[in-house]
């Protein structure tokens, strides 16, 4: 109990009060710990948790593939690539220079130098220095591989927000109306695009769309009718006298309209939740510094 | 009006490999075939443009690359076009990446700095590593690393991302600490990012900062640059293209807006005949 419970409680309770107090203490001690030395702590641990993910991810699909589990095939997969990956990291150098050419191994290379009759020595890149530097295979598995799959897997992104705004995007009542309206003004305003939808243009479907809201609501196909045509009118005097400008009246302009939603509702919306997971942070770090908070032990 | 109710209708349950295939040309026609559609900046923009513009010349400023290649087409000519900028002024780079694959990243951007060529087919920009830029590299730890260039430089890197010690490096020589730059930039994908910047490099130290993020970030990030706690904001791929107009350096992400424009146009009509097959489906199940 005292190992298990006690001892992490105060170990945590001691270095939050320690680390919190840096910003309060005019101590350089104090401070000096809690900028330099919790920091180095931090890449320490970091650095080691990266073993721990590492061996946990390798357990895990290896039990995946040894109990032939569903999709145990990507694992395999996942394996192989980890290996791979670990290998040409860890014991596969490559990019031997000899003058501004590189090669892929020392053979080649020397091959290279008897082949053009050159007295230039192979200078092999640095340990560590070698994952980024043409020539080695490291640099080509992050650039034909890595790099192609990972752009592949972000833009099908594009392909699923489509297809599920499509079938999840409806007016089904006032909120969803909302967020459909601002998404499509959003969409459309953001792209340059949306700077050449006159404001003139909104102005007439929005005349319009009342007109169907008109209709669909008192069922007086009369009423809806004379509203559309009486706004129609109303919009195309305006626009002879304000001679059609493409971006007034500014209130119906995609662009400005998509920036007065980035910059007023959203920007409210955005604040409350950063001031509210602000306070959260400063009641879970209490908690934890009280010893109240004792999920990282298991309970 | 029955017969153009059923086609709304049959639209409305279109079958999704339709839906995809149109995303597909309407993004792969504009790349293929270049259609220039106008760029209007955003205040945004403008301001993030003044702010790098504003840096005193031949300034000592701090460009991290939080990002990787799936975020590349938003992110990569944002910091394509920082690095461009703040060469121009005359200013000492100094790199980091808080992401693994930031720093080949950075390495690109670099390439393509140093590749490119004016119409007179003489280098753009003749820049040497260690002279007017300085690739510090990755570091694990996320707000650790800030923290610690915030506090102490040397005790996060020690070796720049080629191994030579950053005591040997003199462009180094005047660097202790995040305050001893003038500007801070960082090109962010998620996590690790603009919020950690602003929390433990820009805030503490009151060096000035500014940021490029994807789109669908801009809604959290916003706020900080309402408050001035970062002096403007590139916003996903049109922040790129809006600030490739400002430089005068028409790249990527100019392209790009007519690729996106169209898809765009595509989802939202998609998304009002869906709605419009809801209604009319909706209508004709109160009749029977």
């Amino acid at each position: 109990m005292l190992l298990k419970r006690y001892i992490p409680i105060g170990i945590v309770a001691f270095f939050g009060a320690l680390t919190l107090s840096a910003w309060f203490i005019d101590n350089e001690t104090i401070e000096t710990f809690a900028n330099d030395d919790a920091t180095q702590f931090f890449d320490i641990i970091a650095a080691f948790a990266v073993f721990l993910g590492a061996l946990n991810l390798l357990k895990l699909q290896f039990i995946k593939v040894l109990k032939q589990q569903s999709g145990w095939q990507y694992s395999a997969v996942a394996i192989a690539s980890f290996f791979f990956a670990f290998i040409i990291g860890f014991f596969i150098r490559g990019a031997y220079f000899v003058g501004e050419e590189v090669y892929f191994s020392q053979g080649a290379a020397e091959e290279a130098i008897l082949a053009l009759g050159s007295s230039e020595q192979i200078v092999p890149v640095d340990w560590g220095a070698h994952v980024q530097t043409d020539g080695s295979l490291f640099q080509w598995m992050f650039k034909y591989i890595f790099s192609p799959l990972s752009a592949t897997m972000f833009a099908l992104l594009a392909f699923f927000v489509a297809s599920a705004s499509f079938r999840a995007f409806r007016a089904r009542n006032l909120e969803a109306s909302l967020l459909l309206v601002a998404g499509i003004i959003i969409m459309l305003g953001r792209v340059p695009v949306g700077s050449l939808i006159s404001s003139w243009v909104i102005m007439y479907i929005i005349a319009f769309s009342v007109g169907f809201a008109v209709n669909a609501y008192t069922r007086n196909r009369n009423m809806a009718l004379g509203w559309v045509l009486g706004s129609f009118g109303l919009i195309t005097g305006l626009g002879f006298t304000m001679g059609w400008p493409v971006d007034q009246p500014a209130i119906f302009y995609l662009p400005a309209l998509q920036e007065w939603i980035y910059l007023v509702p959203n920007l409210a919306g955005s604040r409350a939740i950063l001031i509210g997971i602000g306070l959260g942070i400063v009641a879970t770090s209490l908690r934890y510094i009280f010893g109240l908070e004792k999920s990282y032990l298991g309970e | 009006m029955k017969y153009l109710e059923d086609i709304i209708l049959k639209l409305g349950a279109v079958d999704r490999r339709i839906i995809f295939l149109l995303i597909g040309l309407a993004v792969l026609i504009p790349l293929l075939t270049p259609i220039s559609l106008p760029v209007r900046e955003t205040p945004t923009t403008v301001k993030f443009y003044e702010g790098i513009d504003n840096i005193p010349k031949n300034s000592k400023v701090l460009v991290s690359f939080d990002y990787g290649p799936s975020t590349r087409p938003e992110i990569h000519p944002m910091n394509v076009g920082v690095l461009r900028h703040m060469l121009r002024n005359g200013h000492k780079i100094y790199i980091s990446c808080l992401w693994p694959d930031g720093i080949y990243m950075a390495l690109d951007a670099l390439e393509e700095i140093t590749d490119e060529v004016n119409p007179d087919n003489q280098s753009t920009f003749d820049i040497k590593e260690y002279e007017d830029y300085v690739l510090l590299g990755y570091r694990p730890g996320a707000e650790a690393v800030i923290k610690g260039l915030a506090s102490d430089l040397r005790k996060v890197y020690t070796v720049d991302a080629k191994g030579r010690f950053i005591d040997d490096i003199e462009m180094m020589d005047e660097i202790k600490n995040l305050n001893d730059f003038a500007y801070i930039y960082s090109g962010s994908a998620g996590y690790p990012g603009t919020f950690e910047w602003v929390k433990y490099g820009g805030d503490p130290t009151g060096v000035p900062m500014s940021s490029g993020t994807t789109s669908v970030q801009v809604n959290e990030v916003i706020p900080y640059v309402q408050t001035g706690q970062l002096i403007g904001l590139l916003a996903g791929m049109p922040g790129a293209a809006e600030y490739e107009k400002l430089i005068d350096s028409p790249g990527i992400a100019i392209q790009g807006m007519a690729a996106q424009s169209f898809a765009h146009i595509v989802i939202v009509i998609f998304i009002v005949f869906g709605n419009l097959a809801f209604f009319i489906k909706q209508r004709r199940d109160r009749k029977y």
